[in-house]
């Protein structure tokens, strides 16, 4: 299975790169990466250290700028406009670091404020309730909240944004099963607003669980890109095998 | 408007933050109160000043009355002079703290009453009086270094930074609004106080402005270094050390420096050499004949000249006379410490137009007038005071014309106006 064999868009994608090239003097970082996300649909971005990843995410957000190709968030080029693709974009890095010393409510009212929205308090506690965070740690300060109850917060926050696009940096890592359940349960809730979710990671379970599709990346470009079918969506055996040889074909 | 008041939420619950800025707002107002405890001390000393002077005249007016002898007058009578303070004094007390701001002055010799103290460049010297230009100079910026190390660091260190510039208002936005906020606050804790204390002084509005301009510059200064730093994207401790160590340089270290390199380049004889010499020169002179004495003094003030002549007893014009005498022979003198402090003075200047620490002082005591040349502007106003104190004086001596109780209110008064 192919790039080219199992993506035709429809419409326009909301994420769209085509050979995008970025190296560092002899280092190719990206090297003719090729990945589209439709609307309404979660992909998944696997590979190993070093293999483009966080790079790429960090072209989708304009932070770094790539030598050829094309790259675009809703048909705008974040190198050219960073702002305009920022603000289609909701960004969830690895850990979600928020603000301590400000609760829940108070956080998400903040980061609404420099994605330029305004939104009431019933508005916000409506988003964290969607995003599974229990009402009594809405008005509690982050100081002791896990990573997964930062990340419903965060989660709030993008549902709230409703942006067209969502950007995930290894969402899983360091969550436990339940926690990770329930973030892909989110998932799920956000997908179907029509979000293009584009979720980096090493969680090979937890991205056959929710993604659409899942995209290998090796050397700076997409090896393999795998689209779920049927009711059992991955044969997660192979793409385990894949994952872990890092081999150039998905057994049959 | 909305986003700043979001980040001056955020600021508000950041303890260290809100506790630097009441230190540093409480630092001022403490400065301000004994910066305008001190000149309201000497503007009372200087108010007291008719009363015991006409006490002391009252005691020798009732000697002089009786003997009628004007020498006995010049050589009793204290005649003060003063230094009243400028209405902004109070902000930066400069030489006021070490310089004589009251001095009493007799017809006698000038220079030993003028040199009993020394003079030298304030600004270029350590710390000094707890003052308002202490606490913006020395004190200032390291609470401008303590709200501004960690502006960018923190939040990278806290795992933030990549959220917050992946949105619309966040990145260099969201830094230069947290800039201007920060800015703001210091400026007005700073500012806020002085310009109270300013208006309860009297200082004119123009001042007032000029001086919370130079506030927020000093500050922008301050602030513009911080952000230098933090575009090296190094940890915050890394900026706050680096930060740290520029502040020692630029406002202990280079000062002092300079200060040594200066007076190292322009040797300055003490002020007390020149008071010893000319009172050598005086006490010598009882051992000089009189004539010889006269001889000399009527050739440089052949005005006096037609006086008649000394007879075998004591005459106060003699002694008033070799006290002149004194004087002029330390004049070179007094001309090449004058000069010299002059020099020093314009090399402070000319440091302080290259770091911003002594430029600020330098600037706040020009406008307080409690700078150098404020002080050499008091002791050119005694010295013409004196002038005009012999003159009177030597017009009875040199005459002897009779000098009664109604002579003393015809004596010249000192009348203060302020320069330099």
């Amino acid at each position: 299975m192919t790039h080219a064999e199992t993506v035709m868009p429809p419409t326009p994608d909301p994420i769209l790169i085509e050979d995008l090239m970025l190296a560092y003097g002899a280092q190719r970082v990206l090297d003719g990466l090729s990945l589209r996300v439709p609307a309404g649909s979660i992909t998944a971005l696997l590979g190993g250290n070093g293999a483009g990843k966080s790079t790429t995410l960090s072209a989708l957000l304009g932070f770094t700028r790539t030598q050829s190709g094309t790259i675009a968030v809703c048909g705008i080029d974040p190198a050219a406009d960073p702002d305009g693709a920022r603000r289609r974009i909701a960004y969830l890095p690895e850990n979600v670091a928020l603000y301590e010393h400000l609760t829940a409510v108070e956080n998400a009212d903040y980061l609404l404020a420099l994605s330029g929205e305004r939104q009431g308090r019933g508005a916000i506690t409506d988003a964290l309730a969607a995003a599974g965070l229990q009402e009594r740690a809405w008005d509690q300060r982050l100081g002791g909240f896990s990573k997964g109850m930062r990340q419903k917060v965060a989660i709030a926050v993008a549902l709230l944004r409703r942006v067209p696009v969502l950007l995930l940096d290894e969402p899983t890592s360091g969550l436990d099963p339940r926690a990770t359940a329930d973030f892909n349960g989110l998932l799920v809730q956000v997908r179907a607003r029509g979000t293009a979710v584009l979720m980096v990671t090493h969680d090979l379970l937890s991205a056959a669980d929710v993604a659409d599709r899942i995209a290998f990346l090796e050397a700076g470009r997409v090896a393999h890109e795998v689209k779920a079918s049927g009711p059992d969506r991955f044969d997660v055996r192979a793409l385990h095998a894949r994952f872990q040889t890092g081999s150039a074909r998905i057994p049959a | 408007m909305r986003l700043f008041r979001h980040e001056f939420r955020l600021l508000l619950r950041q303890r260290l933050t809100v506790g630097a800025l009441a230190l540093l707002a409480l630092l001022t107002v403490a400065a301000l109160a004994t910066g305008m405890a001190e000149i309201a001390r000497q503007r009372g000393a200087i108010a007291a000043i008719p009363a015991a002077q006409a006490e002391d005249i009252g005691a020798v007016a009732e000697y002089v009355d009786r003997t009628k002898d004007a020498g006995s007058a010049a050589y009793y009578s204290f005649h003060p002079t003063w230094d009243a303070p400028a209405p902004l004094a109070f902000a930066a007390l400069g030489m006021r703290d070490v310089a004589p701001f009251i001095v009493r002055v007799r017809a006698l010799g000038i220079e030993a009453q003028i040199y009993d103290g020394d003079m030298f460049n304030p600004e270029l010297a350590l710390p000094g009086r707890f003052d308002f230009a202490f606490v913006l100079v020395f004190l200032a910026p390291l609470f401008v270094i303590a709200l501004f190390h960690d502006l960018v660091s923190a939040e990278r260190e806290a795992g933030r930074q990549r959220m917050l510039e992946a949105l619309p208002n966040g990145g260099r936005a969201l830094w230069r609004r947290r800039t201007v906020l920060r800015l703001l606050l210091l400026w007005a804790v700073i500012g806020v106080p002085f310009a109270v204390a300013a208006a309860m002084a009297g200082v004119a509005f123009g001042q007032v402005l000029i001086v919370v301009g130079l506030v927020a510059a000093y500050l922008f200064f301050w602030v513009a270094l911080a952000a230098l730093v933090g575009r090296l994207r190094w940890s915050s401790v890394a900026n706050a050390a680096t930060l740290a160590a520029a502040w020692l340089v630029l406002v202990l270290i280079v000062p002092t420096l300079g200060n040594v390199a200066i007076n190292g380049a322009i040797p300055v004889n003490q002020g007390a050499e020149i008071a010893m010499a000319q009172r050598e020169a005086v006490n010598g002179a009882w051992d000089v004949p009189r004539d010889a004495t006269m001889r000399r003094f009527y050739a440089r003030h052949p005005i006096w000249a037609d006086s008649a002549p000394l007879g075998p007893a004591f005459h106060y014009k003699w002694y008033l006379a070799f006290h002149q005498n004194g004087d002029e022979s330390v004049a070179d003198a007094v001309r090449a410490y004058r000069d010299g402090l002059d020099r020093r003075d314009a090399g402070g200047r000319a440091l302080s137009r290259l770091l911003p620490p002594i430029g600020v002082q330098a600037l706040l005591m020009r406008m307080a007038r409690t700078d150098l040349r404020a002080q050499l502007a008091y002791q050119d106003r005694i010295r013409a005071y004196h002038e005009r104190l012999r003159s009177f004086y030597y017009g009875y001596l040199f005459r002897d014309r009779p000098f009664g109780k109604a002579d003393f209110d015809r004596a010249p008064r000192f009348a203060d106006t302020p320069g330099g």
